[in-house]
C-alpha cells in the first residue's frame, strides 16, 4: 500500500499540499492563522453557533456534492481529497456578489455581520443542492447557525429569494459553473494511498483501507479514532486535551458505505448522519424526523452514526431509535469481528463494550416487517439543535389489533439508552382496540426507569412524559389520532404572508 | 430641496463587506509581533486567594510571561475607577484588573499568561495552580438581605449596595381611596448577552512616548479611554481607543472590563502588542449579564378599570461588582409609569450584591422587566374586574391630548421627565386590528378542534430614548468631493454607516455612495459617550444634521464668492453647486473643498474660514419617548407544554424613520431577544454560584425554525426635541416582548388558570399548569 505524507485539498481551483501540521490543528485555525483567511469567524468553538461554517465539496457518483461543516471542530486532516470553499470565494473576481450574498444585502439579512459569513456559507450549500426550497428546508439548513441581531426572518427570506431565482445552470454562481472542472480535479486526488502526517509519537493518519486501519490501530491502540470529530473536536477546543495520535476513518474505502439488503440496512462506521438520512426516512418517516433533528446540517454532515455509538454519548438521539428497531453492531479488532445487539454495547454511563484497539465496523438496522409499526418522539426545549429531555422510540409487531411484540427504547431516562422491558412485556397481548388493555404497560413504564432531575427536565416530568409518549404512540397506531397531534412530526413553519 | 434619502429603505453601505467576509473585527487585526493572552479564572464563587503557583506554566512552550496583580505594581494598583459614579454607592465596588485577594464570582480573572499563540497561552493557563480558601457564597437573591445571609463581599456590612427610590402623588390616599388594591410578586431572570462576537482587545504601548493604543470590541471606546487613562495616570490624549467592526453589543460591551485593563498592562510590561480574544466559555463566566429581579408590587385600580397607582419594592441582583454604578436599577425607576397615567407611584429598589457575574444593561436594560410587571398588573386588574385586557389599557393610558405629559418621575440629571409625543391608544388599536382580535375566538375554537390551546397576548410600553448629553460629529468634504462623517458613536450592527450617511447626503446634495462614515476612533474624533439606550439616532444623527447643514452653508457661501452669484440662487445636486436656472454656472464640492484647503501664499476666497467642514455636538437635554403595542398568538400543546408562537404583530412609534429597513431589523431582532427571554434563555447557577448552563448546548438561544414572522407597523409622532424628529429604535422590540408572550400563554391556559408571575417559563412548567382532564 502506498503512503502519502502530506495533506492535499482543492481550493480556488488549485491543489494545496500541506506537509506539516499538528494532528489537532482545526480547519478554522488553519484558515485564520496559517492561511490568513479571516472571513471565517469563531463564535463558540464548539460547533453550536455556525459562525465558522465553510463548505466542503466531494465527489459523489461523479458529481461534486457540497455540504456545510463547522470549521472550528473540523480537523484539518479530515478535508484531505476535498474541495474547500470559504466566504472569500463566493463573489466573482470582479466583485459581483453571489446570488445568496446579494439576497442577504437586499433583504437586510446582516446586522453586525459576525454570524453572516457562516450563514452565507450554509445558504450557499443549500443553493448548490437541487430540489425545491421552501421555508422548512431553509430553517433546517439554518439549524446550526445562531444570529442574535436579525431574528432570522430576513435571512430565511433571502434564502428563499435566492433559491427561487435559481435555474439549472445557476447563473452568477462561479462555483457551479466550474463544477465539471472541479470534478476532474477531485478525481485526481483519489489516490487510494494511506495518509500519514507526522511521526510515530504524534501523527494524523487517514488509512485508505480496512486492512491499513486495522493494522495501524493495532500498532497504536492509544490513538484516537476520529470519524466526524463533532465530539472529539470539543475534546480539543474545550477540554484542551492533548491528542497526539489521531486516526481518521473518513478515507477508509468501504467504511462509509451503506448496504441495502432485503431485510435491512448495513451502515458503515464512517457513514455520516447526512449520508443515511434518506435511508432512515425510507424505513419510517418518524425515523427520518428524528434524524432531521440530530444536531444541525453541519453536525450531520460530519458526525457519523458509528462515532455517535462508539463514543457512547449518553445524549445521542439515534441509539434509542436504532435499539427499538433491533439494530446490531459489528466491532472489529485486527482481523477479528464480533456482533452484538446495540443495547448490549452500552454498559453504563460513559462505559461501552469496546476493547482497546477495537473499532466499530458497521451497524445493521432491520427494516420494518409488514406487521410492524414504528413511532419516535423527541422532547426538547428548543426544536432545533437541542439535547433531548426525553427521546423515545417504539416498534410494535401486530397481529390484527393485538400486540405480539413490543420494543421500546428511551434516551434521557437513564445513564444509557435503555429499553422499557416492563412495558414491553405488559404490552404483549394488549389490544389496540381496547384502551383498558394498555393500563398495565402505562404503569409498567414508570417502573422501568428512575430518571434524574436536571436542567432539562425533572424526574417527574420525564416519567410523566415517558408514559404520555407511550400512550400517544398507542393512540396514533390505533388510528384514532392524526399526525397533527404529534410532538415530533413535521412542525409546520409559518408561511404567513408578509 | 426635499429629503431624498431620509425615510427611504436604502440598502446598507456596510453589507458588501460583511457578506463577503471582509468585516474587520478585533480578532481579525494582527499587529506585527503580537502575543496572545489567556486568563486563569476562579472556579469558586467566593474565596480568598491563598497562593498562585505559576512555576510550571512559566516553563511551558511559547510562554513569555505569567502575571498576577502584584506584577503590575509599577503601572497600576487597586480597583478600576467607577465608570458611572453614583452618590449612594460607597466604597470601591469595581474590579481589579486581576483579583489579588478576594474572588467574588466564578470566572473572575486571577492570573494571565502571555504566549506566542493563543493555544499555548491556554495550555499554560491550565497548568497554573490556584489555592483559594472558600468563603460562604451569596447566590440566593431572595434571601441575600436576610440578617444571617452570607456576605458577597467580606469588607461590607451586608449585601445591600444601595436603595434607590422614586415616588409621586398622594400614594397613601390613592391606595386608601381605590376600589381595588391587588398585590403580586414577580420575578424576572438574568439571562445573558450573547453577541455572536465575544469580547476581544488588543493593546500596544510605546514606552518612549508613553502612548497606549487599543482596539476593543466595545460599545464605549471613549469610556474605555477615560477609565484606563485615569487608572494608569495617563493623559487621555496619550490613549487611543478604537472599536473596529463589533459583532453585536446588546449592552454588556458598554462596560469597561478588567481584561481590557490587564491586556493594556501586559502591553506596558512587555512593550509588545498583546491580544486577548474571549472564549465563548469565558463569555458565560465573565461578561456581564441581564438581571435577576424580584418585584413585590401593589396596584390600585378603580371599578371602571383605571390603573391609579403602583407601589412596592424590587430586589435587584447586581452581582459581585458594580462596574457600571447603579445604571441598570436606575433604568427601572426611569421606566415608570410606562404608558399609564398613574395618580401615584412609590417604588424602591434594593441593589443587592451576590456572588454572581455583575448585571449591567442588556437590550432594554431594566425596561423589559418594568414593562413585564406593569403589563402583568394591567392583566391582573383585567382578570379581577372581568374586563377585557385592552379596555384596562385604553382607560388607563396617557392620552394624546395630554402630550407633552409630565409623569412625576425624574431623569438621571434630576430634571422632571415629560413624554414628548405619541398616541398610545392608536398603537393599541392598530395592533389589535392587525392581529384580528375580533376573529380570535374562531381561531381558538379551530385550534381546540386540533387539541391545541390558542392564546392571545398583549403588551404595551413606553421607552425613553436619546439619552444625553451628546454624540458629536464632524462632516468634512474631501478634496475629491467625498463627504466624510466622523463620529464617536460606535456601531455594533445598527447600520450607522448608512443612516448617518443618509442624513449627510441629503443635507449636502450628494449620493449615498459619496459619503463615508468613520466612527469610534478616539484618534479621529475627540469625544464620545456610548452606543447605549437607543440614543445614537437622536444624538449622533442630529449632530450630523447640524454639522452637514453648516457645511452646506459654508459651501454655498464659498460658491457664491467663486460664482459671483447670490447664495439664495444656488442649489446643490450630485456634488455640484450651480445657479438655479443656469446649471452651467457651477462649481463642484471638490473644488470648493480644495479652495478652502488653502494654497501657499494665496488668500482664502471671501475671507471664509479654512476647511469645508463643521463639527456639531447636538445636546440631547430631554429624553424622547418611543412607544408601542405588541400582540401575539401562541399555540400550546397541552400534553407537553410545548409553546409555539404563531403570530406576532408590532405597532411601534419611534418618530420619524431614517431608514425603515433598518428600523424594522432593529425591532424584529429585539422581539426575538424578548422571546428568548420569555421561553428559552436560562442562566442557571447552583446554590454555590456555579453556572450550570455555560455552553450553547445548555443555554438555548432562539433559532430560526421557531421564530415567527414579526409583522411591523409604524406610527410616526415626530419628536419636537431634536432637529430630525427621531426617537430611538434599538430596544423597543425587546421591551414588551416577554410580557406579550407570557400574557398569551396565560390566555391559552384559560381564565381559570394560574396567573403567571415570572419568565422564562419552561414547557415543563406550562404542562404543569394545564389540567389535561378538562381539555
Amino acid at each position: 500500500m502506498t503512503m502519502r505524507s502530506s495533506l492535499r485539498y482543492l481550493h480556488r481551483g488549485e491543489i494545496r499540499d500541506v506537509s506539516h501540521f499538528g494532528p489537532m490543528t482545526t480547519l478554522l485555525d488553519h484558515l485564520r492563522l496559517e492561511r490568513g483567511l479571516k472571513g471565517t469567524k469563531e463564535g463558540c468553538n464548539e460547533g453550536d453557533c455556525g459562525a465558522c461554517t465553510v463548505v466542503l465539496g466531494r465527489l459523489v457518483d461523479g458529481h461534486v456534492s457540497y455540504r456545510p461543516v463547522n470549521a472550528c471542530i473540523q480537523l484539518l486532516g479530515q478535508i484531505d481529497g476535498e474541495e474547500l470553499i470559504t466566504i472569500e470565494d463566493l463573489a466573482a473576481s470582479d466583485g459581483t456578489l453571489h446570488p445568496v450574498q446579494s439576497a442577504m444585502v437586499d433583504l437586510h439579512g446582516s446586522q453586525c455581520g459576525y454570524c453572516t459569513p457562516g450563514i452565507v456559507m450554509s445558504l450557499f450549500a443549500l443553493y448548490q443542492a437541487d430540489g425545491p426550497v421552501g421555508r422548512s428546508e431553509v430553517t433546517d439548513q439554518l439549524a446550526g447557525n445562531l444570529c442574535r441581531c436579525t431574528g432570522y426572518r430576513p435571512i430565511v427570506d433571502a434564502a428563499l429569494s435566492a433559491c427561487a431565482a435559481r435555474t439549472e445552470n445557476k447563473p452568477g454562481d462561479h462555483v457551479a459553473s466550474k463544477s465539471a472542472e472541479t470534478a476532474v480535479k477531485l478525481a485526481s486526488l483519489r489516490d487510494g494511498a494511506d495518509l500519514f502526517v507526522g511521526s510515530q509519537t504524534s501523527f494524523f493518519a487517514a488509512p485508505a483501507s480496512i486492512e491499513s486501519l486495522a493494522t495501524l490501530y493495532h500498532q497504536h491502540p492509544d490513538a484516537i479514532l476520529v470519524a466526524g470529530a463533532t465530539d472529539v473536536g470539543l475534546w480539543i477546543t474545550k477540554q484542551l486535551r492533548q491528542l497526539p495520535k489521531i486516526i481518521h476513518l473518513g478515507r477508509v474505502v468501504g467504511l462509509a458505505e451503506v448496504h441495502e439488503t432485503a431485510d435491512g440496512l448495513t451502515i458503515g462506521a464512517a457513514a455520516t448522519f447526512s449520508d443515511v438520512e434518506a435511508h432512515m426516512t425510507a424505513i419510517d418517516p418518524d425515523l427520518g424526523e428524528v434524524w432531521r433533528r440530530i444536531g444541525s446540517k453541519q453536525v450531520r454532515a460530519s458526525g457519523t452514526v458509528g462515532g455517535n455509538i462508539a463514543n457512547g454519548s449518553p445524549i445521542g438521539d439515534s441509539p434509542p431509535a436504532l435499539i427499538a428497531l433491533d439494530a446490531t453492531l459489528t466491532l472489529q479488532k485486527g482481523d477479528d469481528t464480533r456482533k452484538m445487539p446495540l443495547e448490549a454495547y452500552f454498559i453504563a454511563y460513559g462505559k461501552q463494550d469496546r476493547k482497546p484497539g477495537e473499532f466499530v465496523r458497521s451497524i445493521h438496522v432491520p427494516r420494518l416487517k409488514p406487521h410492524q409499526v414504528f413511532r419516535a418522539y423527541k422532547i426538547s426545549k428548543r426544536f432545533d439543535q437541542d439535547i433531548s429531555a426525553v427521546m423515545s422510540a417504539f416498534r410494535l409487531t401486530l397481529e390484527g389489533d393485538f400486540i405480539r411484540e413490543a420494543r421500546i427504547a428511551f434516551g434521557g431516562m437513564a445513564a444509557t439508552p435503555k429499553r422499557a422491558h416492563g412495558a414491553e412485556k405488559a404490552l404483549v397481548g394488549a389490544s389496540l382496540a381496547d384502551e383498558a388493555s394498555w393500563a398495565a404497560a402505562l404503569a409498567a413504564i414508570r417502573a422501568d426507569f428512575t430518571p434524574l432531575s436536571d436542567m432539562r427536565a425533572s424526574a417527574t416530568y420525564r416519567s410523566d412524559t415517558a408514559a404520555a409518549l407511550l400512550e400517544k404512540a398507542l393512540i396514533e397506531i390505533a388510528g384514532t389520532s392524526t399526525h397533527a397531534t404529534r410532538v415530533t412530526g413535521h412542525r409546520p413553519v409559518s408561511e404567513a404572508a408578509e | 430641496m426635499g429629503a431624498r434619502l431620509f425615510g427611504a429603505s436604502v440598502q446598507r453601505l456596510e453589507d458588501a463587506r460583511l457578506v463577503t467576509g471582509r468585516g474587520r473585527y478585533v480578532d481579525d487585526i494582527h499587529p506585527a509581533g503580537v502575543v496572545h493572552a489567556a486568563f486563569v479564572r476562579s472556579s469558586l464563587a467566593h474565596g480568598l486567594i491563598q497562593s498562585i503557583d505559576t512555576s510550571v506554566a512559566r516553563t511551558m512552550p511559547g510562554v513569555l510571561a505569567v502575571y498576577v496583580m502584584s506584577d503590575f505594581a509599577a503601572f497600576a494598583s487597586g480597583p478600576l475607577p467607577q465608570l458611572a459614579p453614583h452618590p449612594l454607592i460607597q466604597g470601591p465596588i469595581t474590579y481589579e484588573p486581576l483579583a489579588s485577594g478576594e474572588v467574588r464570582h466564578v470566572g473572575e480573572a486571577i492570573a494571565m499568561v502571555l504566549a506566542t499563540s493563543r493555544a499555548e497561552a491556554e495550555d499554560a493557563a491550565e497548568r497554573i495552580n490556584l489555592d483559594i480558601e472558600p468563603l460562604p457564597v451569596a447566590a440566593d437573591l431572595a434571601h441575600a438581605l436576610d440578617p444571617d445571609a452570607p456576605k458577597a463581599r467580606s469588607e461590607r456590612a451586608d449585601n445591600r449596595l444601595a436603595t434607590l427610590k422614586t415616588a409621586f402623588g398622594d400614594v397613601a390616599g390613592t391606595f386608601a381611596r381605590a376600589d381595588h388594591v391587588l398585590k403580586e410578586t414577580f420575578t424576572v431572570h438574568r439571562g445573558g448577552c450573547h453577541s455572536m462576537e465575544t469580547r476581544g482587545v488588543i493593546a500596544t504601548f510605546d514606552a518612549d512616548d508613553r502612548r497606549l493604543e487599543m482596539w476593543t470590541s466595545s460599545q464605549s471606546p471613549y469610556l474605555v479611554r477615560r477609565n484606563l487613562a485615569s487608572y494608569f495616570g495617563l493623559d487621555e490624549s496619550a490613549v487611543r481607543v478604537r472599536a473596529p467592526d463589533v459583532g453585536g453589543g446588546f449592552g454588556p460591551k458598554a462596560a469597561v472590563y478588567p481584561e481590557e485593563a490587564a491586556v493594556a498592562l501586559a502591553a506596558m510590561m512587555t512593550g509588545k502588542p498583546v491580544k486577548w480574544i474571549e472564549d465563548r466559555s469565558e463569555h458565560f463566566l465573565a461578561t456581564t449579564q441581564q438581571r435577576d429581579q424580584i418585584w413585590e408590587l401593589e396596584v390600585a385600580a378603580s371599578n371602571d378599570g383605571r390603573l391609579l397607582g403602583v407601589r412596592g419594592r424590587c430586589l435587584h441582583d447586581n452581582g459581585a461588582y458594580a462596574p457600571y454604578g447603579a445604571i441598570l436599577p436606575a433604568t427601572a425607576l426611569g421606566s415608570f409609569p410606562g404608558p399609564y397615567a398613574l395618580e401615584a407611584l412609590d417604588i424602591s429598589i434594593d441593589i443587592v450584591l451576590t456572588n454572581l457575574v455583575p448585571t449591567t444593561p442588556v437590550r432594554g436594560a431594566s425596561r423589559p422587566s418594568v414593562a413585564f410587571v406593569l403589563e402583568r398588573l394591567a392583566d391582573r386588574v383585567a382578570r379581577h374586574l372581568g374586563l377585557p385586557r385592552e379596555e384596562i389599557r385604553r382607560r388607563s393610558f396617557i392620552r394624546v391630548e395630554q402630550m407633552p405629559y409630565v409623569t412625576g418621575t425624574k431623569a438621571r440629571d434630576g430634571s422632571p421627565i415629560s413624554y414628548d409625543s405619541g398616541d398610545y391608544t392608536a398603537a393599541l388599536n392598530l395592533v389589535l386590528d392587525k392581529i384580528d382580535a375580533d376573529g380570535f375566538a374562531a381561531r381558538r375554537a379551530e385550534a381546540a378542534s386540533r387539541g391545541k390551546l390558542l392564546g392571545l397576548g398583549l403588551a404595551s410600553c413606553v421607552e425613553d430614548t436619546g439619552l444625553g448629553p451628546f454624540e458629536g460629529a464632524t462632516v468634512r468634504v474631501s478634496s475629491r468631493g467625498r463627504v466624510i462623517v466622523t463620529t464617536g458613536a460606535a456601531s455594533q450592527g445598527q447600520g450607522h454607516q448608512t443612516t448617518l450617511a443618509q442624513i449627510a447626503a441629503d443635507a449636502l446634495g450628494v449620493s449615498l455612495e459619496n459619503v463615508s462614515v468613520e466612527a469610534a476612533d478616539s484618534g479621529k474624533f475627540p469625544l464620545g459617550i456610548s452606543t447605549i439606550a437607543s440614543r445614537v439616532a437622536v444624538t449622533a444623527g442630529s449632530s450630523v444634521e447640524l454639522a452637514a447643514q453648516q457645511v452646506r452653508r459654508k459651501a454655498l457661501k464659498t460658491a457664491s464668492h467663486l460664482l459671483e452669484a447670490a447664495e439664495d440662487d444656488l442649489e446643490i445636486e450630485n456634488g455640484v453647486v450651480f445657479v438655479k436656472g443656469a446649471s452651467d454656472v457651477k462649481v463642484t464640492l471638490a473644488t470648493l473643498a480644495q479652495s478652502l484647503a488653502g494654497t501657499a501664499g494665496m488668500r482664502l476666497p471671501g475671507g471664509i474660514e479654512p476647511d469645508l467642514a463643521a463639527t456639531a455636538y447636538f445636546e440631547s437635554t430631554a429624553l424622547t419617548f418611543a412607544h408601542g403595542s405588541n400582540a401575539c398568538e401562541v399555540e400550546v400543546d397541552p400534553e407537553t407544554g410545548d409553546v409555539r408562537i404563531t403570530r406576532y404583530v408590532v405597532a411601534h412609534d419611534c418618530g420619524r424613520l431614517i431608514n425603515p429597513l433598518i428600523v424594522d431589523g432593529q425591532i424584529r431582532g429585539g422581539v426575538i431577544h424578548g422571546i428568548g427571554n420569555a421561553l428559552y434563555e436560562r442562566m442557571i447557577h447552583d446554590d454555590q454560584g456555579q453556572p450550570l448552563t455555560a455552553t450553547y448546548a445548555d443555554y438555548l438561544l432562539p433559532m430560526a425554525s421557531e421564530m415567527p414572522n414579526i409583522e411591523i407597523y409604524h406610527l410616526e409622532s415626530p419628536s419636537p426635541r431634536n432637529p430630525l424628529g427621531v426617537k430611538g429604535a434599538g430596544e423597543g422590540g425587546t421591551i414588551p416582548a416577554a410580557a406579550c408572550v407570557i400574557s398569551a400563554i396565560e390566555d391559552a391556559i384559560g381564565p381559570g388558570g394560574t396567573f403567571l408571575r415570572h419568565h422564562p417559563i419552561s414547557f415543563e412548567e406550562v404542562a404543569g399548569l394545564i389540567d389535561t382532564r378538562t381539555i
